[in-house]
Parts: C-alpha cells; sequence; structure tokens
C-alpha cells in the first residue's frame, strides 16, 4: 500500500498499526520551508479507518515545526480533513501527507495561529478532542 | 483415507451457494437431525461420517463453524485496485454503488456512516449526500462476476489445507468440504477446538509424548508432528527416495544424497562441472582438475601457514630494526645522520665514502656500488635488510672485542693488585719480626733491671748509697713513668738523658 510513496514523503517508522512516523518535505521552492524536513507523527484507534487518525508535527532536533497559521507551535495541526466531520474513510497516511504538503506549499504567511501562546500553555486536550472552527477556506 | 478426501468441489454457482447457505442456517434453527452444516440435497461423504458418528446427534447445536470473512482472505495475486475498496483497501465484499458512482463494501459504509455526526450520510470519496436508500445501488453484475473470480486461498491453509479456487466457493468449502475447518471439541466439557476431520475421533484434546522424541504434545498435534516436524522420525528424502531420520536428512542431502547437485571437487581449480552427486563421482575419477584438488588444498592450506607465520616475522623485524638504529645513534651520534643513517646509508651516492670511525668492513655495504642504488630491479626491501644484517653483525663483533678487551684488563689489574698485596704482605712480616725481636730486647732489659733493683734493695736497706739511689732512680723512671720524675729531687737535672732513653724505649714497645 505505501510501496511507492509520493516524492518528498518517507516512510520512517510503522512498526504496528498504532503509531506510525512519517517525514515529509516540501518539494516546491518554498522560501518558508526551503531545506527543512518535518516530522509527522500519527497515532491510530482501532476504529481506523472509520475514525480520523490523531496527527500532529513532532519537534525533534532535526524537525522543527513548521511555521503556518493553522500550526500550533505544539506540533497540533488545524485542518478540517483530520477532525470528525473532515475525516473520510478513504483517506490513509499517504493522503494525508499530501493534503498537509499541498497545505504548506500554498502558504505564504510565516506565523502562527491567533492565540498561539495561550493555547500551547493551556491545552492539555488529544487533538481529537479539540473542537476547532474551521473559517479559512483558502488552504 | 479415500473417505475423509474431500468430495469434488462442486462448480461455481451462486443459485446452489445460496441455497446450501440458507439450508445451513436451518440446520440450527429447526432440522434437529441435521450436523455440522450437511446439505440435504447432496450429504458429503463427510457429513455422512460426522452424522454417523455417535456423539454428532447430541452436541449439533454447538457445531458452528465460522463463515470466512472475504476482507481476511489471502488473495492469490494482488487484486486489481478497481476491485479493491478504498475502507477497508480489501476486494469488495458485497459491494454497493452509491448515486455519485463510488464503490462500496455495504458494510463499511455502514460503519462510515454510524459515525457520522448527525445522521447525515455523505459519499466518503466526495461528500454527495446520500438522501434515501434508493441512493443506494446494487453494483453491475460484471463487477460481482470478476469479484467471484478472484482466486483465493483456504483460510485454513495454515493448518494444513491447500484449497485454492474462486473466492465464489470459499464459503461452501469452508461450511461444509475443508477437513481443517475448527470445529468445537465432541467432548461435553471441552471447550477447545479441533479440525473437522478429528472431530469423529472425540476429544484429543490431552497430552500425549511423542514416542520418538518425547515432546510432549495434544493428541490431536500428535499425526502432524510425526508426519512433519518430529526430528526422530524416519522420512523420505525429497531428491533420492532414500528413507533417512528427519534429524539426518539435512547432512544426508549435503554429503551423500546421490540426487543432490554439486560441483566437481575441481571447482576450486576452475573445473565448471556441476551435477547430481552420482554423476559428479563418476566424472571426478576422469577430471585432471579433480585429481589435482587435494593437492592444491593441501598446497593453499601451507600458503596460508606460512603467510600467517610470515606476519609475526614482519613485525618482529621492524622492533629489531628500531632497536637497531637506537643502538646504531647510540654509539655513533657524532655522525648527525640521525635515524635514518643506517637506512639511507646504501642508497645515497653521496654517503658512499665510508667515514673512517663507522667501524663497518666495506662488506657491509653490498648494494652501495656507485650507480647501482637506482637499479628498478633491485629490490629496496632487499638492500636494506641485507645492510641491517651486516650492520648488525659488525656491530656485535664490536662488542665481542670490546668484551674480551675488558676480561684481559681485568685479568691484568688482578694480577697487578696480587703482586702488590703480595709485597705488602712480606714487608708486614718483616716489621712483625722486628717488632718482636725489640719486645725480647725490652724483657731483657726489663728483667735485668728488676734483678739488679732486688739485689740492691737488699744492701740499700743498711748503708742507702747515693750511687744505688741513682739507679733506683732511673729504675724508677722507667717503671712508674712522668709521676717519678719529680720524685728523684736533686740527682733529676744528672739523670734525665736516661730517663729520656727509657722513656723513648717503652714508647716503642708500647707500639
Amino acid at each position: 500500500m505505501h510501496d511507492k510513496l509520493p516524492p518528498g514523503i518517507t516512510l520512517i517508522k510503522a512498526d504496528d498499526f498504532q503509531t506510525w512516523l512519517m517525514d515529509i518535505r516540501v518539494i516546491d521552492s518554498n522560501p518558508i520551508y526551503q531545506g527543512e524536513t518535518y516530522r509527522l507523527k500519527f497515532t491510530f484507534s482501532p476504529q481506523y479507518p472509520i475514525e480520523a487518525p490523531e496527527v500532529t508535527f513532532q519537534k525533534t532536533e532535526t524537525h522543527p515545526i513548521p511555521w503556518h497559521p493553522h500550526i500550533y507551535s505544539n506540533g497540533i495541526i488545524c485542518l478540517d480533513l483530520l477532525d470528525r466531520s473532515g475525516w473520510s474513510p478513504v483517506h490513509n497516511v499517504e493522503s494525508v501527507c499530501v493534503s498537509l504538503q499541498s497545505m504548506l506549499t500554498s502558504n505564504t504567511k510565516k506565523e502562527r495561529p491567533a492565540g498561539d501562546e495561550n493555547f500551547v500553555r493551556y491545552n492539555t486536550q488529544r487533538p481529537r478532542d479539540i473542537s476547532f472552527v474551521f473559517h479559512d477556506n483558502q488552504v | 483415507m479415500s473417505m475423509s478426501s474431500p468430495s469434488p468441489i462442486p462448480p461455481p454457482n451462486d443459485r446452489r451457494s445460496s441455497r446450501s447457505s440458507s439450508n445451513a442456517n436451518a440446520v440450527d434453527d429447526t432440522d434437529d437431525r441435521m450436523t455440522v452444516g450437511g446439505p440435504p440435497s447432496s450429504p458429503s461423504p463427510l457429513a455422512l461420517r460426522v452424522s454417523n458418528s455417535p456423539s454428532s446427534k447430541r452436541r449439533h447445536s454447538r457445531s458452528v463453524k465460522v463463515p470466512p470473512e472475504y476482507q481476511s482472505l489471502d488473495y492469490v495475486s494482488t487484486p486489481d485496485s478497481n476491485l479493491v475498496c478504498l475502507i477497508c483497501h480489501t476486494p469488495f465484499d458485497k459491494p454497493v454503488q452509491l448515486s455519485c458512482e463510488h464503490y462500496f463494501c455495504r458494510l463499511c459504509l455502514d460503519h462510515a456512516w454510524a459515525l457520522q455526526p448527525n445522521g447525515r450520510r455523505t459519499c466518503p470519496t466526495c461528500r454527495t449526500a446520500v438522501e434515501t436508500d434508493q441512493d443506494i445501488r446494487p453494483v453491475p453484475k460484471i463487477i460481482e462476476t470478476m469479484l467471484n473470480e478472484l482466486f483465493v486461498k483456504c483460510p485454513n491453509t495454515k493448518a494444513g489445507c491447500s484449497w485454492l479456487a474462486h473466492r465464489a466457493n470459499v464459503h461452501d468449502h469452508v461450511m461444509l468440504y475443508c477437513e481443517h475447518t475448527p470445529v468445537e471439541c465432541s467432548a461435553t466439557d471441552c471447550r477447545l477446538q479441533i479440525s473437522q476431520k478429528d472431530f469423529h475421533k472425540g476429544c484429543l484434546h490431552y497430552t500425549v509424548s511423542c514416542e520418538n522424541c518425547h515432546t510432549s504434545l495434544m493428541k490431536k498435534d500428535l499425526e502432524e508432528h510425526q508426519r512433519n516436524v518430529c526430528a526422530n522420525r524416519l522420512t523420505c528424502c525429497t531428491l533420492c527416495a532414500a528413507e533417512v531420520l528427519r534429524l539426518d536428512l539435512k547432512p544426508h542431502i549435503n554429503n551423500t544424497c546421490p540426487k543432490h547437485v554439486i560441483p566437481c571437487q575441481g571447482t576450486i581449480v576452475g573445473c565448471k562441472f556441476m551435477a547430481e552427486r552420482a554423476e559428479v563421482v563418476l566424472h571426478e575419477v576422469s577430471c585432471a582438475m579433480a585429481t589435482m584438488a587435494p593437492h592444491f588444498r593441501e598446497q593453499q592450506a601451507r600458503i596460508e601457514r606460512n603467510e600467517a607465520r610470515l606476519e609475526p616475522l614482519t613485525r618482529k623485524v621492524g622492533i629489531l630494526e628500531d632497536g637497531l638504529t637506537n643502538i646504531t645513534n647510540y654509539l655513533y651520534p657524532a655522525n648527525g645522520n640521525d635515524a635514518s643513517f643506517p637506512v639511507t646509508d646504501p642508497l645515497d651516492p653521496n654517503d658512499t665514502d665510508p667515514q673512517p670511525d663507522f667501524r663497518l668492513p666495506p662488506a657491509s655495504f653490498p648494494t652501495v656500488a656507485p650507480g647501482n642504488d637506482n637499479t628498478p630491479g633491485r629490490p629496496l626491501f632487499d638492500s636494506q635488510v641485507h645492510h641491517l644484517l651486516t650492520l648488525h653483525d659488525s656491530l656485535s663483533e664490536e662488542v665481542s672485542r670490546i668484551a674480551n678487551a675488558l676480561t684481559d684488563l681485568d685479568g691484568r689489574t688482578n694480577m697487578m693488585i696480587i703482586n702488590e698485596s703480595q709485597r705488602s704482605k712480606d714487608e708486614m712480616l718483616h716489621a712483625n719480626a722486628a717488632i718482636s725481636s725489640m719486645r725480647m730486647h725490652l724483657q731483657w732489659l726489663v728483667s735485668a733491671t728488676i734483678q739488679q733493683r732486688s739485689s740492691a734493695a737488699g744492701s740499700s736497706t743498711s748503708t742507702g748509697s747515693t750511687s744505688a739511689s741513682g739507679a733506683s732512680g732511673s729504675g724508677s723512671g722507667a717503671t712508674r713513668g712522668t709521676s717519678a720524675r719529680p720524685g728523684p729531687g736533686p740527682s733529676a737535672t744528672l739523670q734525665s738523658p736516661f730517663r729520656r732513653l727509657s722513656d723513648s724505649n717503652r714508647q716503642d714497645t708500647k707500639l
């Protein structure tokens, strides 16, 4: 199923059906993401693919959190695709990676979401339990 | 065994399939005499056997088989991606078509929709709303046919079933014919599962020990164990049909099996012949390379041994060279050529003129002939080693010469010391002799004096002559030393030279 991944997407670890690690790069020349690789962490529930996986960026020494108005500095991603209402069981790890790649590619603003600091400081919820308000249809 | 073999699989037939499955369902509900899914119209030998076994009637309600799930089937080839459900990623199982012409398994759709908020139903792919059940339509017949004709393996493959056929038949196979389908054990108090073929044998869930290898295992696994696993049982070599213990099968194939394909022994020398062992043995009789092979192997081994021995020797030579350089530098620091002196000398034409104080015989420079040092044919290493060796020889000669000289010198010194001490000893003897003669003189003198005094004392008691007192003064001076000096009084000035003499005499005797 993941024999041939699209360019810029690498499978790092898929030992079980609970947690997978993927690396993505933005392959066009968007200056915000030039030369950087981002690590994605997929956490699957037993109901996957009926239920959406939990997808966050992971910060490591070599993998920063990309700048994006919908990505919080703790790696949580605000994307309707990953929310209960936006998820569809036909999505898979590959398609999620491609979506995130294109979301980064089309971004021109090097900024964090409004209220990032407060959110990062006070959020204790898991990403799937957060109710995001999807307002931006540009991405 | 013919009885337990499955009856021929009926041809793929939808009608038959649906009928038999409905019959199988009916078994559990109504028909009391029916057992394990035996279809009433065509009872297989297996079904007959099962129904005839004594315990089956009583227990038919528990002998439920689990129908195969299409999603966990093992497909023989990778199915066409157009026949794969995007939700479960396996070939469609009872597919349906939405109004947007996207296909899904019916069950996958139900699962997906169950989680959608407030009962909304949309196509998982394009999110087109699914308003009514009319939007969910059956798929075209051709799709179903293609799905039915996918080849699958029996889900009991691991238990030993080798069945492989169209997917449409897998249900019937598992539910009716497969001997390896797990069913509940026939014993009332046993909840474990057993293969269909062993159902009539009663409960086989007790531990036995394999008579050949003494492994403990369940009775139901014993036959399989003895047929395929047990190392202490005879088995047939797949190549030559010889009967050997399974334990010995590998050595048999590697070492003796006449049908095993092996290369000719001469392969290490380049013989390309490769055939079954029996043929190779015939070939090796005539193959020159095979005849030579043992010889070559021996040579090879010898070379390896020598190479192994050479290595420590090389190291040793290196160490010795270093030591020699140190010694040379120590012995001839004035040469100023540093450590390179013994090594580069024979190769440096400027240095070919031997220095006078470099006490090496000219023979130690066999390679220093002018114009010879750049000869490419002569290996550098040889000349250097040779030079070092001669250098070493001359040095050891030097050392032994020095040692000889030292011994010589030592002997001479010893002789000198011995002669000298002999002379001193003689002189001491002379002195001793002189001393003892002097002692004798003194004794004689003393005894003479004492005699004289004692005879004089006998006469002086009456006369007290002054001449005697003068003699006694000298005598008392001799015996009593300095304390006697003031004693004699008026005659002291006259007697003093005598006293001095006696005094000096006494000093001599004391010595």
